[in-house]
């Protein structure tokens, strides 16, 4: 018995600049390609090539495309419980996202919940721990939240508004004048690598950290349920093998290319600040109230949080204990040459 | 056959666009409709599947979503108001009585307004038609040549694109991966140097054609001394206090460049009010022209989105991409075919799908040859700005077409009939300004340092030597986990044990 | 042939209504962009829904508008050929235009955004930005606006004909010049 031909539309809702991301598609399609004698051909559209980059998840519920490479959270005005696929704000670093959806029920949870959609989806990539922000002015205490125009989009927006920030998401082209010149205060990104190829250090001079909305956003693979139930197994396993690989790869390649890229942008005259712990708490505080009023009125969404919630709060446990140690030890200890 | 058609719908397609834009249907539905009939080729052929047909409704929201695009109906809107209301006319004759003895005045002028324009908007659409709108009219009036005074427009309308903010350099900067910022500092100087060639060009025509570009005739110049200086003064002070509302409200933060397109267009409004030159009737007038004119613009956008769609779908840019590879080496080489190239590639393409479609094939055969990517840009988008002018498919001579008079009229001024601008002295006037393009080009691989110069590279850093003093957070507590206010998070034994 | 340019001129009166009516919102849009930028300026307050509200202002505009925009003929055209032509041929070239340019693309828009927009509103989607607007609305102007602009074609298809036919002097509006 020989395995058929087949070739996919991949629609990613990324830009091929986002060179580490976008990446992350091309990397599933050549794994999957080579896995499959290239039987299995998946090809890659960057975003607006063949629909718009938000509209990915619609072209692939309704078969438009085969499947899309995208970030699940940008659906969340369809249904907030769609971040969890991603990442939520306070919520998982991408250690820790990776373990609930491979071993920790998340995979099933979202599985269930992506099936409403026409979809079976899977993880392909992640950032890591994402910056804070670019801001033309520092931030010391919650006051200076009150009016804040700050362009960040999705929940973090949401949570961000009970705070006074005025969360404002200006088309594309008017972000970087728009800093620049101030009529927005604050731009978010992605993370040193990404964020220095748009400029935003020539236009704004703090950069703040960490991106508590996005502690290890995954990104993830959609395909059609059709269409994937209508693949032979072993093209599925190549699909699955592929995407748990590009997971692996992109958060390595990341951490590679922000290490570079921070040291440049410092050098550049960039200023490095931490969201003050006031601050943190604040937008801690609020996040909590958001997810508990939503999974209030929301069945899907009460039903991930729950079994996330209690995952996330036992994690975090285990990590204090030896992780977050040795982290705390070695990051304060002198470099590894020196004697002090 | 099948196999012939299979290999080659990308150009197949192109020769296709041109027999159903020649016949004379409205642009947007010929796009439309080659890029569906494609489709249904390429379907037969089992290039594609129906089901991707369903990507048009959503690449149509995707339009709607574009922000960008509300330029568009703001400055249509303002330049409506200002010419309805007789402020363009008044501005644009004070001008000529300034620059009344000098041949050209009017055509100077329209080049200088349109790159005050540039600086506000990337919109090329939004450029041209204000201007056309507020300008043609009057160096009709006084008998300019009409393929020069519509050239003369396109070309300043299109200078919008090359001057930031553009919404091409955004598109290059994010498809070559450079930040917008260096795209915008790199294409300063060439946009000025652009503006200069055009104004050089009217020079030159001033010199060897005096009548072409006439100076105002005596009697259209009836003031003189204290008088002129009083009417310079009084006629100035609008059009300066909407270019502060439009330029002024972005620099000074308080409008994104969209927002200053409306800030401008209310700016217009209430002028107008304040000369109670205002009239219900005008109102009207300006938001239905505007509204037909936007929906036009967007309506190509829509056409040439069922034609890019399909264009992809049936391997038309995998066409392309073959083409470039074959593209001969080294840098000089590789710069003269990649704009031959482009430059015949936009008889067909618009400028988003050119960008999208070649640019990242040829950004990274650049790098490798050692050409800087920035320069590279701006030479594209150089040449790039071509496109809006090329007879018979640019859109800036679309545009211009669609304010121009269709029909003789009676000029209300001076009395005298007019005749109607021909869509042939649009083409004919586009001519040399695609050719000042091409000398423009030449101009930017001559002399990369017009960009460097635009451009604060910063020093070359030792990434090994810098030193980053990360500032700690100011606390070590653990945040308590959800819902819960026991502050007693940082033990962990405790909350273990509570666990069970 | 009466019946069918009867339902022309209600096909002619309904879109020229509608064009009269939406093109307020050009006005509507002019304010609400500017107003928001000043009112963010001086009292550091506004909202997505603001930002959002322009460009369903402006989607409005362009989709609605469609059938009145065909309706006064201004749709630009390449008409450096057409023009030198009679206008018997441009009637012909319109009519083939209308059957095989404007209805394939204008129809099949049309049926496959309704049950997008549908989806939309079933499901209540809103806008994924804080403040947003819900998008059901702005999803229905698509299947609405290629209706209108379809309804137009056929007006314009029985004007075409029936000048042809020679039932009326003129087939359809003239281009327009805006001087
Ligand atoms: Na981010
Ligand atoms: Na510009």
């Amino acid at each position: 018995q020989t395995n058929p031909e087949i070739k996919w539309r991949c629609a990613s809702s990324f830009p091929k600049s986002l060179d580490t991301i976008y990446g992350g598609a091309e990397f599933v399609a050549r794994r999957v390609a080579e896995l499959t004698d290239g039987k299995f051909q998946i090809r890659v559209f960057a975003g607006g090539e063949i629909v718009p980059a938000l509209q990915v998840l619609d072209a692939v519920k309704d078969n438009t495309i085969e499947c899309g490479h995208t970030v699940s959270y940008y659906y969340v005005g369809k249904d907030p419980t769609f971040a969890f696929d991603s990442a939520m704000p306070f919520g998982l670093n991408a250690r820790q996202q990776n373990a609930w959806m491979r071993h920790g029920g998340g995979l099933e949870l979202m599985r269930e919940f992506f099936a409403g959609y026409n979809i079976v989806q899977f993880s392909a990539g992640n950032t890591g721990t994402q910056m804070g922000g670019w801001f033309r002015k520092e931030i010391k205490t919650v006051e200076d939240l009150k009016g804040l125009k700050f362009r960040i989009g999705g929940y973090a927006g949401t949570i961000m508004s009970k705070l006074g920030v005025v969360p404002q998401q200006i088309g594309g082209g008017d972000i970087y004048p728009a800093l620049e010149k101030g009529t927005i205060d604050g731009a978010e990104w992605v993370g040193p690598y990404d964020d220095e190829k748009l400029g935003f250090n020539k236009v704004a001079k703090y950069y703040y950290y960490p991106g508590w909305w996005e502690g290890g956003p995954q990104v993830s693979f959609l395909t059609n349920k059709a269409q994937y139930e209508a693949l032979p197994k072993q093209y599925k396993v190549a699909l699955e093998t592929a995407c748990a690989e590009a997971t692996l790869d992109m958060i390595a390649k990341y951490d590679v290319q922000n290490m570079n890229a921070l040291k440049s942008l410092v050098a550049s005259g960039t200023q490095l600040r931490p969201y003050p712990n006031e601050v943190l708490q604040a937008c801690y505080q609020a996040a909590i109230e958001t997810y508990e009023a939503e999974a209030a009125k929301n069945e899907k969404f009460k039903k991930v949080f729950d079994q996330w919630r209690k995952f996330r709060e036992d994690e975090y446990l285990w990590f204090r204990v030896a992780e977050y140690s040795f982290d705390r030890f070695v990051y304060a200890a002198p470099p590894l040459a020196s004697k002090k | 056959m099948i196999e012939f058609v299979t290999a080659n719908m990308a150009p197949l397609m192109f020769g296709a666009l041109v027999l159903f834009l020649l016949m004379g249907f409205p642009v947007a539905f010929a796009l439309a409709a080659n890029g569906l009939f494609f489709g249904f080729i390429g379907i037969e052929l089992g290039l594609l599947t129906p089901a991707l047909a369903q990507a048009l409704p959503e690449r149509v929201f995707g339009i709607m979503r574009n922000d960008t695009l509300l330029a568009i109906p703001f400055f249509t809107f303002m330049g409506l108001i200002l010419e309805r209301s007789g402020m363009a006319e008044d501005l644009l004759d004070t001008i000529g009585q300034l620059f009344g003895p000098l041949r050209g005045g009017l055509a100077y002028a329209v080049i200088f307004v349109g790159a005050l324009l540039a600086a506000t908007t990337g919109v090329v659409a939004a450029s041209v038609i204000s201007m056309g709108l507020i300008s043609l009219p009057i160096m009709l009036r006084y008998g300019y040549d009409r393929r020069i005074a519509s050239g003369v427009i396109a070309a300043s309308g299109t200078l919008a694109q090359i001057i930031p903010p553009s919404l091409v350099l955004i598109i290059l900067a994010d498809q070559l991966g450079r930040s917008v910022g260096d795209m915008y500092a790199g294409a300063m100087i060439p946009g000025l140097v652009l503006t200069a060639l055009y104004a050089g060009y009217i020079l030159l025509i001033s010199i060897i054609r005096p009548e072409a570009v006439p100076a105002l005739p005596p009697e259209a110049r009836s003031l003189r001394g204290f008088k002129l200086a009083v009417r310079v003064v009084t006629t100035l002070v609008p059009p300066l206090f909407l270019i502060f509302l439009v330029l002024g409200t972005i620099f000074l933060g308080i409008a994104t460049p969209t927002e200053g397109g409306a800030m401008g267009a209310a700016g217009a409004i209430l002028l107008a009010l304040a000369k109670r030159q205002l009239s219900w009737s005008l109102m009207r007038q300006a938001m239905d022209t505007t509204a037909k004119l936007s929906t036009f613009v967007v309506f190509i956008l829509i056409g040439s989105t069922v034609f890019g769609l399909v264009f992809r779908a049936v391997n038309g840019d995998l066409w392309v991409e073959h083409l470039l590879t074959s593209l001969p080496g080294g840098q000089l080489g590789f710069l003269i075919v990649v704009n031959i190239m482009v430059f015949v590639l936009a008889f067909f393409l618009d400028f988003f799908e050119l960008a999208f479609i070649i640019v990242p094939l040829l950004g990274p055969v650049a790098d490798k040859l050692g050409i800087d990517l920035i320069w590279f840009g701006v030479l594209l988008g150089v040449n790039m700005q071509t496109s809006f002018m090329h007879p018979p498919f640019g859109f800036a001579l679309f545009y211009l077409r669609s304010v121009a008079p269709r029909s003789d009229y009676l000029d209300k001024i001076t009395g005298k009939m007019i005749p109607k601008v021909t869509t042939g002295q649009i083409y004919w006037g586009a001519v040399p300004f695609v050719i000042i393009q091409i000398i423009m080009v030449a101009i930017v691989i001559a002399f990369p340092s017009l960009i460097e110069a635009g451009l604060d590279r910063g020093t070359k850093v030792d990434l090994d030597k810098v030193k980053i003093e990360i500032p700690a957070m100011d606390t070590n507590d653990v945040a308590p986990p959800f819902g819960s206010t026991d502050d007693s998070a940082n033990d962990i034994m405790k909350q273990l044990q509570q666990q069970k | 042939m009466r019946a069918l340019l009867r339902l022309s001129g209600l096909i002619d009166a309904m879109n020229d209504g509608i064009g009269k009516l939406v093109y307020w919102l050009v006005l509507v849009a002019v304010v609400v962009s500017s107003g928001n930028a000043v009112v963010r300026y001086t009292f550091n307050s506004s909202s997505n829904a603001w930002l959002e509200l322009q460009w369903y202002l402006f989607a409005a505009i362009f989709l609605l508008c469609s059938g009145y925009t065909f309706l006064r003929n201004e749709h630009i055209r390449i008409d450096i050929v057409l023009g030198r032509f009679s206008k018997r041929v441009q009637a012909v070239v319109d009519i083939f235009g209308i059957v095989a340019f404007l209805f394939p693309m204008a129809l099949l828009i049309m049926v496959l955004s309704w049950p997008m927009a549908k989806d939309s509103f079933v499901t209540n989607e809103m806008s994924s930005d804080a403040g947003g607007l819900i998008r059901w609305p702005a999803k229905f102007l698509i299947p609405v606006g290629f209706f209108l602009l379809s309804a137009q074609g056929v007006s314009e298809l029985i004007k075409r004909i029936a000048f042809l036919a020679g039932l009326i002097d003129e087939p359809g509006e003239k281009m327009h010049g805006h001087s």
